[in-house]
């Protein structure tokens, strides 16, 4: 089943949609699906115009289609455990948290909190992604748990903190800070980012660009070589961060910076 | 005048004696009568279970320390959320809930009365809001008195008279109710890196031990007449082998007081600990039930711990930090200037982790070896063993062996080996956990008096009517049904109110804050006392003038004022 979310003009575009029912384990049965818009319950065909074609029998039959003004729509995905949501455009923050299979696709940009706390489950985001990109909430010592989130953009600061399973690949640059915290799975930046890793205990982080001000709790272990997009590249290893046991992998490309700091 | 008759109810009142009776109970104005008039209100009990409003006797619900735990924890608030609801504020939050969730919690669980078990007197101030905000349950401070600079001083001075002088003007001035020891001496101790180990280690500076402060303030305190007894979280607290420390610290005690016990070790699931490191750590309940057994001068609680999720907190800084370096989770410690500290970290208890099936097992056993239920009260620390909505779940432990059996199966095999709990046969009754969660609390804390834990006439109307039928139900068997009637009051009555139904929190609440005001000579005043007030201006950061808390803390304080005899 092909279900189709085309937003309808709306009279305040700016107040923030709460959608956390499109998930496509809701659309199995024609339930009555509501969405808040701000403090304002609606029913999802105030929002959008739907279209649904097609049969499915079980949840990962169902793909919704989101398309129009998405951009302040948040949440939407949290949850889901099967099928696949495809965003035509940008999408707002929260989308894909606690995920554990299926998958997303976002043709636009995403904003920030992008799969938080997924625990399995492919999120692809071909623009770029906010601040917390497949990082933990507040207070939760343990992030994303697995699946793989996939940038093709750039990504905000504090991109995959707390990660401790899974894979996160940025293929463009990261802001300050990714990697903070990590304590297991694999974060890969293709482009540039500031200060990776502070505190890892755990888990690997590559960097096939330039690393700006790389944390001094990080000792040189080595070269290592690895390949990325099709290419082999020389690796420095460090391993940190040494303030809190250093047992994290953090691997730089060569050539391009000499001690972190150009 | 407001008028309600309970009728047909299984009353289960200790303290009158009463051990299992179909009776009505009336209740005019908030408190109960003989009997009432015709045109008074009727609830049906239809032969449930009903007991005095339930007691906490150490738990921590409001303060710094709590608050603390609350910032820290943004994602402890994820659980526990409840919409707002009729007269309910909204909630959230699981083991550090906001003040309305304890507070309804503990109602719809048929608690009345909740004293907090470390209030810092320099900071009174918030924790007497906090109760403001806990509406439904009458509150009392225990205040902490375990690194005050000028008890200490008293102590060594070996003046027992000026260390009583320092509790009475400190009292009065936080409108704290009783005396907290909690690590006594080894909290200043860390303010220098450093811990004490035994009762008979010296504190740094002070050149006191943690043995002459207990033996001082457990004197102070009878010499100020007041209601409870010292309140104290022994030293060496979640230490292999600390069992000693609590068997010296059981033996200091003298027998001072024929209407309750002289000293309350709380939480002492923590203190009962063989072996020497994480590794052999056992169960030394057996010896330390024997202990409290033979000593009728010493009450204890359990201090429980429910496997799950929690945040640990005390004052006792120097063991937070242990923690933290089992843990390397978050961490908060806290210096409170010349009196006290603080440590908190979240903790998750496990099944897969021994030494947890271990304390689990401790607490249980301390319940069902403890021969005489007066003196051993169900509690979990809340929340540092568990959150407070476990009791039920603990009651039906205590009631069912047949459930312990099931929950042993679970723990890591190696547990068995290491603790007596799967030899022990003894099921609790509906009197014993009557007595262990209201009754035995009301006596140890010195709060008959003023109408707490029976249903006698001229009692506070603090009533709880659980949907559960001892007359046909064997707890035994039916644990299921205990865990479930414990956890869900038909009725929570607060001084002749009902406050709570089937679950549902149905009026605001309008609490007490119960503190005591011992009136010495005035040699013992220190309010003009000239070293006193030096100290206090050469070492606070607020003045002296500044630091007593308002009434206007207390919209509804209860004071009860002793004469000291000094
Ligand atoms: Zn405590």
């Amino acid at each position: 089943m092909r279900v189709i979310l085309r937003t309808k003009p709306r009279k305040k575009p700016f107040i923030p949609i709460e959608a956390e029912t499109i998930i496509p384990q809701n659309f199995l049965r024609k339930n009555d699906i509501r969405v808040y818009e701000g403090n304002k319950e609606r029913r999802l065909e105030e929002i959008f115009y739907i279209t649904a074609e097609g049969p499915a029998v079980s949840p990962d039959q169902v793909e919704i289609v989101l398309s129009g003004e998405t951009g302040n729509i948040k949440r939407v995905g949290e949850y889901m455990n099967a099928g696949r949501i495809v965003v035509e455009g940008d999408i707002g923050m929260h989308c894909g948290n606690f995920m554990s299979a299926g998958e997303i696709i976002i043709k636009g940009n995403a904003d920030a909190w992008l799969g938080r706390e997924m625990r399995g489950g492919t999120i692809r985001c071909e623009g770029n992604a906010g601040h917390y990109c497949a990082a933990g909430y507040r207070g939760e010592k343990r992030g994303m748990r697995g699946g793989l989130v996939d940038v093709m953009g750039s990504a905000g600061d504090f991109t995959a903190e707390y990660l401790s399973g899974g894979e996160v690949r940025i293929h463009g640059d990261c802001g300050d800070l990714p990697g903070v915290e990590m304590r297991g799975g694999t974060l890969t930046i293709g482009g540039h980012c500031h200060r990776p890793c502070g505190n890892m205990t755990g888990g690997t982080c590559m960097v096939f660009g330039r690393v700006y001000d790389l944390l001094p709790t990080f000792r040189g272990a080595g070269n290592e070589e690895r390949e990325y997009r099709g290419q082999r590249c020389q690796m420095m290893l460090y391993k940190g961060d040494t303030a809190n046991r250093g047992k994290g992998s953090l691997l730089v490309k060569k050539n391009l910076n000499r001690t972190g700091t150009d | 005048m407001s008028e309600f008759l309970i009728r047909n109810a299984y009353v289960i009142d200790p303290l009158s004696g009463i051990k299992g009776e179909i009776m009505d109970i009336a209740i005019r104005n908030g408190r109960i009568v003989e009997e009432v008039g015709s045109n008074a209100e009727v609830i049906d009990a239809d032969h449930c279970l009903t007991l005095p409003g339930g007691i906490d006797s150490h738990s921590h619900v409001c303060g710094t320390k709590v608050n603390f735990g609350r910032y820290m924890s943004p994602e402890d608030m994820r659980a526990g959320r409840t919409a707002r609801k009729g007269v309910m504020h909204v909630t959230s939050g699981y083991s550090v809930p906001t003040t309305f969730g304890n507070s309804y919690r503990y109602s719809v669980m048929g608690y009345t009365t909740v004293l907090e078990g470390a209030m810092a007197p320099l900071e009174a101030r918030h924790t007497h809001e906090e109760f403001t905000a806990t509406p439904h349950q009458d509150m009392l401070a225990n205040t902490l008195f375990d690194g005050n600079w000028s008890i200490m001083e008293a102590v060594r001075e070996k003046d027992m008279k000026r260390a009583a002088a320092v509790v009475a003007w400190t009292l009065s001035a936080v409108k704290g109710f009783a005396i907290k020891l909690t690590n006594p001496g080894g909290t200043e101790a860390w303010g220098w890196g450093e811990d004490v180990h035994s009762i008979q280690d010296q504190v740094p500076h002070f050149g006191v031990t943690p043995a002459e402060i207990i033996q001082t303030m457990i004197r102070a305190n009878e010499l100020l007449n007041l209601p409870h007894s010292v309140h104290l979280h022994c030293n060496a607290l979640g230490v292999p082998g600390n069992y000693r420390t609590t068997l010296d610290t059981i033996d200091l005690v003298p027998d001072l007081n024929d209407k309750r016990q002289s000293l309350y070790l709380t939480h002492l699931q923590f203190h009962s600990y063989g072996g020497s490191t994480w590794k052999d750590i056992s169960s030394k309940s057996e010896d330390i039930a024997r202990a409290v057994n033979n000593k009728p001068a010493v009450a204890i609680d359990m201090g429980q711990i429910m496997f799950g999720r929690t945040t640990t907190m005390t004052a006792d800084g120097p063991m937070e930090f242990k923690l933290y370096m089992l843990h390397h989770n978050k961490w908060s410690n806290h210096d409170v200037e010349l009196e006290t500290g603080s440590g908190i970290i979240p903790v998750y208890y496990s099944r897969k982790s021994l030494v947890n099936c271990v304390m689990w097992a401790i607490g249980l056993e301390l319940a069902l070896l403890v021969k005489d239920p007066w003196r051993c009260m169900l509690s979990t620390d809340n929340p540092n063993g568990a959150p407070f909505v476990k009791y039920p779940e603990i009651i039906a432990l205590l009631m069912s062996r047949h459930f312990r059996e099931n929950e042993i199966a679970l723990l890591d095999p190696r547990t068995a080996h290491y603790v007596p709990l799967p030899a022990i046969d003894r099921e609790l009754d509906w009197y014993d956990i009557a007595v262990m969660t209201r009754a035995g609390q009301a006596k140890a804390l010195g709060i008959t008096g003023i109408g707490k834990g029976s249903l006698a006439p001229g009692a506070e109307a603090d009533i709880a009517i659980y949907p559960l039928k001892p007359e046909s139900l064997d707890p035994s068997a039916e644990y299921q049904q205990v865990m479930a009637g414990f956890g869900k009051t038909r009725y929570t009555i607060k001084r002749g109110r009902v406050v709570a139904r089937d679950g549902d929190v149905v009026v605001e609440g309008a609490n007490s804050t119960i503190w005591t005001r011992a009136t010495v000579p005035p040699g013992y005043d220190l309010s003009v006392d000239p070293e006193f007030m030096k100290k206090f201006e050469q070492y606070y950061t607020v003045r002296m003038s500044n630091y007593p808390v308002q009434d206007v803390y207390l919209p509804r304080g209860i004071c009860i004022p002793t004469e000291a005899s000094l």
